[in-house]
């Protein structure tokens, strides 16, 4: 997956952020979360990974038990 | 005299055909008697297997479902883990963030390269051997650890 950058702006460092930004050459503009916003993306980003697991670990089961059972027939 | 002998006569000879007729039915029941419990004895073979089979599958259903229980736990606990890591003891991680901005911004990076790593595992990609091998707390991938270190006992 492409890694992505945060950066914590506060209204004391805004200043030096945006600045920073336009001397690496990167637009001055970011898209923001608040504190509470943030912690529900990373619970949604959680959630979205665990029903991955399971769904992956469902159909592991379906495939073991069709598997073998087509073992058996040969 | 001579009637009656042949009445005689004639009254064995039924006698004896009627006896090898029922004899001849006795043996042809006994035939499709034979034929019947070889054929019953066949199905109940047939049913023992079936039960044998269900049994079988009986249990590969509950283990499924014991470790899909357990995997649903421990994932259960990797988001209980995540949701101390914002509230524990009444943390305020935007406070945090004011006072300590760098170093909040360095962990918040660092935690999204394990929260991608995370994906990339639940979406089928093989552990690394440092995964595999990680058994402390600084070894592990704190977002997942456990998808992503089965070798860790949380202590």
């Amino acid at each position: 997956m492409e890694q992505l950058q945060w950066h914590i702006i506060t209204s004391e460092n805004a200043a030096e952020v945006f600045a920073k930004l336009e001397a690496d050459g990167i637009d001055p503009v970011l898209w923001g979360l608040t504190d509470k916003d943030f912690e529900l993306l990373a619970k949604n980003f959680a959630q979205i990974r665990n029903k991955m697991v399971e769904t992956n670990a469902i159909l592991e089961k379906y495939q073991e038990y069709y598997e073998s059972e087509e073992e058996t027939k040969e | 005299m001579l009637g009656i002998r042949l009445f005689f006569i004639g009254l064995i000879a039924t006698a004896l055909a009627g006896g090898g007729f029922y004899v001849m039915k006795l043996q042809k029941d006994n035939a499709i008697l034979k034929a019947n419990a070889i054929k019953m004895e066949s199905a109940i073979a047939d049913q023992k297997t079936l039960i044998e089979n269900q049994k079988k599958d009986f249990e590969a259903i509950l283990t499924a479902n014991k470790e899909m229980n357990d995997l649903i736990g421990k994932l259960k606990t990797d988001f209980a883990d995540l949701d101390k890591r914002f509230n524990k003891k009444n943390r305020d991680v935007g406070l945090l963030a004011i006072q300590k901005t760098k170093a909040i911004e360095r962990i918040t990076n660092a935690a999204s390269v394990k929260a991608n790593r995370c994906i990339e595992i639940a979406s089928g990609s093989p552990l690394t051997e440092k995964e595999i091998n990680a058994t402390k707390k600084s070894e592990i991938n704190t977002e997942c650890p456990s998808i992503a270190n089965p070798n860790y006992i949380p202590y």
